[in-house]
């Protein structure tokens, strides 16, 4: 079964670059103040929403195991 | 509130020597300003800042290719012609591109840039830092634009390049050509399109080589764009230049306006010494907003959009002013303060949105490598001269010199 993940961004970071919404498709979106959201923990693999993690320009995005509370990013 | 008293004139000698007062006036009286002079919208307060650029399908980047109106300011008229070339030149630039091809080319060299690969440039940074005080240590004096400003930021993107190192004070000839971008000189086509060709002519040979030849060096990421198809070659050799130029212009003028602050701050230099390590990180985003080191960039209305009650029309241009958002006091309590502890500090000097700059952690890794090693070593800093001159641009903030003193 695959991992129960905590994601989620931190808005004072923030500034809507977008770049994690472009490739972890189903797991960020956009709010209305363009800033991004986590709506979706299980919606992308580990592997796409750590690589959407890693390309946030100002590291805005967390990820944990949502049972062990294991960081894996960053 | 009536703003029919502002002047529009914005590369006047006192507008130049202290946008703040002039662009902070726009802010608080007609915060989306018509200037008339200019025939541009000015837009001047944080909370319009964040909002426009976080909207980029109202807001185009693509100025270049979709403003068929002759340059602001004027130029010569016998000059049109080399602007017609410029035009072309700046259009292929990925950061003049909208979604979706913009984040076609951006994905290109995104990961090239992110905060863990840059930070595995931080030695390197370090290393380089310390050689150019120890040059400056053995002088006895220090301009610091001359002699760390300057060369540091040139000498790491030239590494990132793969460029040999005999070579960065020809690039430095170059890039000095291409900062008439922002300038309002009659004759400025004339040297912009010098150094357009000149890049062109530099890193066309060293793109031919990297397609062949690829390594882990920047040119080679972008010449695999033009292997999958993403780039033409016109745009590698358009977005390699780029690359050069923005990766160190805006950087040198962090290190010279961050230091300058601190000169002029005492108390905070004091601080700063304190502990340096511990204050470099925060101290260099104070830096980023107190004296920023882009004062402005440039959108074109997409379709007509509704600003503080004005209306700007579909391909009216617009610029957007770093200089006044990141002393708005809505933003930043005692937002004229200089303040290395600062806290939250959410400037936009790197602009905000799909745009957000691409080097933004370079830039942070080397005014904190910098700043933190000029406390280390340079405890008595002290500025030698009274009177500072900027160079008259409305896109950049950038001293002429600095020069310093330690003894």
């Amino acid at each position: 079964m695959a991992r129960k993940l905590r994601v989620w961004v931190d808005h004072q970071a923030c500034v809507g670059n977008a770049m994690c919404e472009s490739i972890a498709t189903r797991t960020f979106r956009l709010n209305e103040n363009r800033q991004s959201e986590a709506f979706d923990p299980g919606g992308d693999s580990l592997e796409t929403i750590l690589e959407a993690a890693e390309n946030c320009p100002v590291s805005a995005i967390f990820v944990e195991d949502a049972e062990t509370g294991e960081r894996l990013f960053p | 509130m009536t703003a029919t008293h502002i002047q529009d004139d914005m590369f006047t000698p006192d507008v130049i020597a202290d946008p703040y007062t002039y662009y902070g006036r726009i802010r608080d009286e007609d915060p989306v300003h018509w200037n008339e002079k200019y025939a541009m919208w000015a837009v001047t307060r944080y909370d319009d800042l964040t909002w426009l650029t976080r909207h980029h399908e109202l807001f185009s980047s693509a100025v270049f290719k979709n403003d068929p109106r002759p340059p602001y300011p004027d130029i010569n008229e016998s000059d049109l012609g080399l602007y017609e070339y410029i035009k072309n030149y700046q259009a292929d630039q990925f950061i003049q591109h909208d979604r979706p091809e913009h984040l076609e080319m951006r994905r290109v060299l995104h990961g090239f840039f992110t905060p863990r690969s840059m930070e595995a440039w931080r030695p390197f940074v370090r290393a380089a830092v310390k050689d150019l005080l120890d040059a400056a240590e053995e002088k006895g004096e220090m301009d610091v634009m001359r002699d760390l400003a300057t060369p540091l930021p040139v000498l790491v993107i030239a590494e990132m390049m793969g460029v040999p190192p005999a070579e960065r004070q020809y690039i430095r000839h170059l890039a000095e050509k291409l900062l008439y971008i922002g300038r309002g000189e009659y004759d400025r086509m004339k040297p912009l399109a010098e150094g357009m060709r000149g890049m062109v002519d530099y890193v066309s040979p060293l793109v031919d080589e990297r397609i062949v030849n690829p390594g882990d060096d920047f040119i080679s990421v972008l010449a695999n764009g033009e292997k999958k198809g993403i780039f033409t070659r016109h745009e590698v050799l358009v977005n390699t230049s780029l690359l050069l130029l923005a990766g160190h212009e805006t950087t040198i003028n962090l290190i010279c306006n961050g230091a300058l602050s601190f000169l002029r701050h005492q108390d905070q230099w004091e601080l700063l010494k304190q502990d340096p390590a511990g204050l470099a990180k925060p101290a260099t985003e104070e830096c980023l907003r107190y004296d920023s080191p882009v004062k402005s960039i440039q959108r074109i209305a997409a379709q007509d959009v509704e600003m503080r009650g004005k209306v700007l029309r579909k391909d009216d241009r617009i610029r957007w002013f770093i200089s006044s958002a990141n002393r708005d006091p809505v933003a930043f309590p005692d937002p004229e303060k200089f303040d290395i502890t600062r806290h939250p500090n959410q400037h936009v000097a790197f602009g905000s949105g799909v745009h957000h700059c691409l080097g933004a952690t370079l830039a942070r890794v080397e005014g904190q490598e910098v700043f933190k090693a000029l406390a280390e070593r340079f405890p008595r800093l002290q500025a030698e001269a009274a009177d500072l001159e900027y160079q008259p641009s409305i896109t950049f903030r950038s001293l002429k010199s600095l020069p310093v003193t330690w003894h």
